[in-house]
């Protein structure tokens, strides 16, 4: 079966428009939840299928590839897509009973519609072997992103939103203008016929120009270092679930399509001859250094998360720019890992600020004994962070620095490290605080959690630790159809 | 010089942009920045027709077409950007970003 692809995308698209239609608040989510489930599985479906006869191509409408649109998937994206759907599915579980006190009262069920316009459209970006395709996905993610982060009305996400859409369709301008510069030397739009073109003709300077195009552009809606401006106030006033699925999902899918226009379109070899591999590397570093230091010095724990994405978005980038199928495939992984951990940090932390009325760091004091699961919840992903050895970080660092000692300077060996001593800084005082301190001032827990609600939290930590423990399959997995044959 | 001349859809189309990117990043308005990105989405507009363009015949259509969903997606990305600065607007008083900034930063102080 090789409709998978189209289950999925369809599924999320069409059934977007139902939940205005219902009326009940709580039969929706129920609604939404089942089909998130679903959804899951069919994407579980789509990996076994990869998994067993390798990666496949198919034909959106009646045309065929040069004129039509092809959808291509391999082990990347079976990956990325079962990442999405059990993120946004877990999310949206956790989110089921507190939505009323997230967004503007009225509109939980236009939040869901949201949800399934961006989940669907981030699939369509990771999935699409067209890039014009592509670039309307994309431009559909951002809308439903800004949805996202303004369903809370306050002034705050406003002003987020509009710094968020103006940079990111600056981003999409950048995009496209890089399409428009493919198809005026090759004249197609299909990833492998716009590779085959490009073998022909002899344009390097057309090249060099779109390629720096689509670095930026995608960069800039990935948050690659110095672009990632909009994401601390974007990420930080969207309500809790929001802030989940934009950390955790939403800027995984633009650097997923950046690896398959490297990889299917410039193809590695033709990438090498230009200079943008090492931009990539140089603004990752930046990024993984300076993200740190920047969450290093944030108050709200929401913002210090924040931060540490773009620290994270940077390892991808600096995998990415070594150019190499292994560095791929551990941005990849990395990007997987992260997904999982982030999802759930910024859950815990919503629910630490709800419960507990403080948004600061050092509120979380003391907070080991009455709040066990969030701050079980900062343990993990913080040692995962900084790199133990089991958990998801762990494994993409040691990966990475044995591809950097193959390829480039040994200077990124140390940058690596600089950078997870960095992590350990601004994780460690809350892991320590919160387990062995004692509380400043008495602790009111204003609202306390049922274990249906911590249920969906504890299973995205089982997804971290078995990301982790499974890597080694996981990476087998991503290597299939990573590069076209 | 001749080249530029012989290319004048390209190298106006070039020149739009780089206005409307300077437009979109150096204004604080934010009516002056949507109509920057205005600029810029047209200007793309123009290349890509352009690149349609056989002279004597008739344009190659899938040019056309593509830039059919671009301007769809450019108008919806107008509209929501328009509507946010309305509910800035009602909130703040102002549309322009620094001044938001100002009274933020007081709120804050408080």
């Amino acid at each position: 079966m090789t409709t998978w692809p189209f289950i999925l995308l369809l599924g999320y698209i069409l059934t977007a428009f139902l939940f205005p239609l219902m009326k009940d608040v709580k039969r929706a989510f129920q609604v939404a939840i089942g089909l998130g489930i679903g959804m899951t599985l069919v994407a579980v479906f789509q990996l076994a299928h990869v998994v067993q006869s390798g990666a496949f191509t198919v034909v959106a409408g009646h045309f065929p590839a040069p004129w039509g649109i092809e959808l291509s998937i391999g082990g990347m994206e079976a990956l990325v897509a079962i990442l999405f759907t059990l993120a946004s599915t877990l999310t949206l579980a956790h989110s089921m009973t507190t939505i009323s006190e997230e967004v503007k009262p009225g509109r939980e069920k236009m939040f869901l519609s949201i949800v399934h316009l961006l989940m669907g459209s981030l699939l369509g970006i990771v999935f699409t072997a067209d890039i014009f395709n592509g670039f309307v996905f994309l431009e559909v993610s951002t809308l439903a992103a800004c949805g996202l982060i303004v369903v809370k009305d306050k002034p705050d996400c406003m002003k987020a939103a509009i710094k968020y859409l103006i940079l990111s369709s600056l981003g999409s301008g950048l995009v496209l203008m890089g399409i428009a510069y493919l198809y005026a030397i090759s004249g197609q739009l299909n990833m492998a016929f716009v590779h085959k073109a490009l073998q022909l003709g002899d344009y390097p300077n057309m090249i060099r120009i779109s390629t720096v195009l689509f670095l930026t552009g995608l960069g800039l809606k990935a948050a690659m270092f110095p672009l990632h401006i909009w994401l601390p106030d974007a990420h930080t006033s969207a309500p809790g679930p929001s802030s989940a699925m934009l950390s955790g999902l939403v800027i995984k899918a633009p650097a997923i399509l950046l690896i398959k226009v490297i990889t299917d379109v410039y193809g590695l070899e033709a990438i090498a001859d230009i200079e943008l591999l090492p931009v990539a590397l140089l603004l990752g570093s930046a990024g993984m250094i300076l993200g740190s230091l920047f969450a290093r010095s944030q108050q709200d724990v929401k913002r210090m998360i924040a931060y540490s994405s773009v620290a994270q978005m940077g390892y991808v980038f600096l995998a990415i720019g070594l150019g190499t199928e292994t560095g791929l495939a551990i941005a990849v992984f990395h990007m997987l890992g992260h997904g999982f951990t982030k999802s759930a940090l910024f859950l815990a932390a919503s629910s630490f600020i709800e419960q507990t009325g403080h948004r600061s760091v050092e509120a979380f004091k003391g907070m080991g004994k009455h709040l066990p699961i969030t701050l079980i919840v900062f343990t993990i992903s913080g040692l995962s962070m900084v790199g133990i050895p089991i958990l998801p970080g762990f494994i993409s660092k040691w990966q990475l620095a044995l591809a950097t000692i193959e390829v480039g300077p040994i200077l990124l060996l140390g940058i690596i490290l600089i950078s997870s001593l960095l992590n350990a800084t601004y994780y460690f005082p809350i892991i320590i605080n919160g387990w062995f301190a004692e509380a400043d001032q008495e602790v009111t827990i204003t609202r306390s959690r049922s274990t249906k609600e911590l249920a969906p939290i504890v299973l995205l930590l089982v997804a971290v630790i078995a990301v982790g423990l499974f890597s080694g399959t996981l990476f087998q997995w991503i290597h299939i159809g990573l590069l076209p044959s | 010089m001749n080249f530029l001349l012989q290319n004048y859809f390209e190298v106006g189309a070039i020149i739009l942009f780089a206005i409307g990117f300077a437009t979109l990043l150096m204004h604080n308005n934010l009516i002056k920045k949507i109509i920057g990105m205005n600029v810029m989405d047209t200007s793309i507009f123009l290349y890509f027709v352009s690149i349609g363009y056989i002279r004597g015949g008739a344009a190659n259509p899938l040019p056309s077409g593509l830039m059919l969903t671009g301007i769809v997606v450019a108008v919806s990305i107008t509209a929501f950007a328009l509507a946010l600065t309305v509910k800035l607007h009602d909130i703040y008083g102002t549309i322009e970003l620094d001044e938001i900034m100002q009274i933020r930063e007081e709120a804050d102080s408080i």
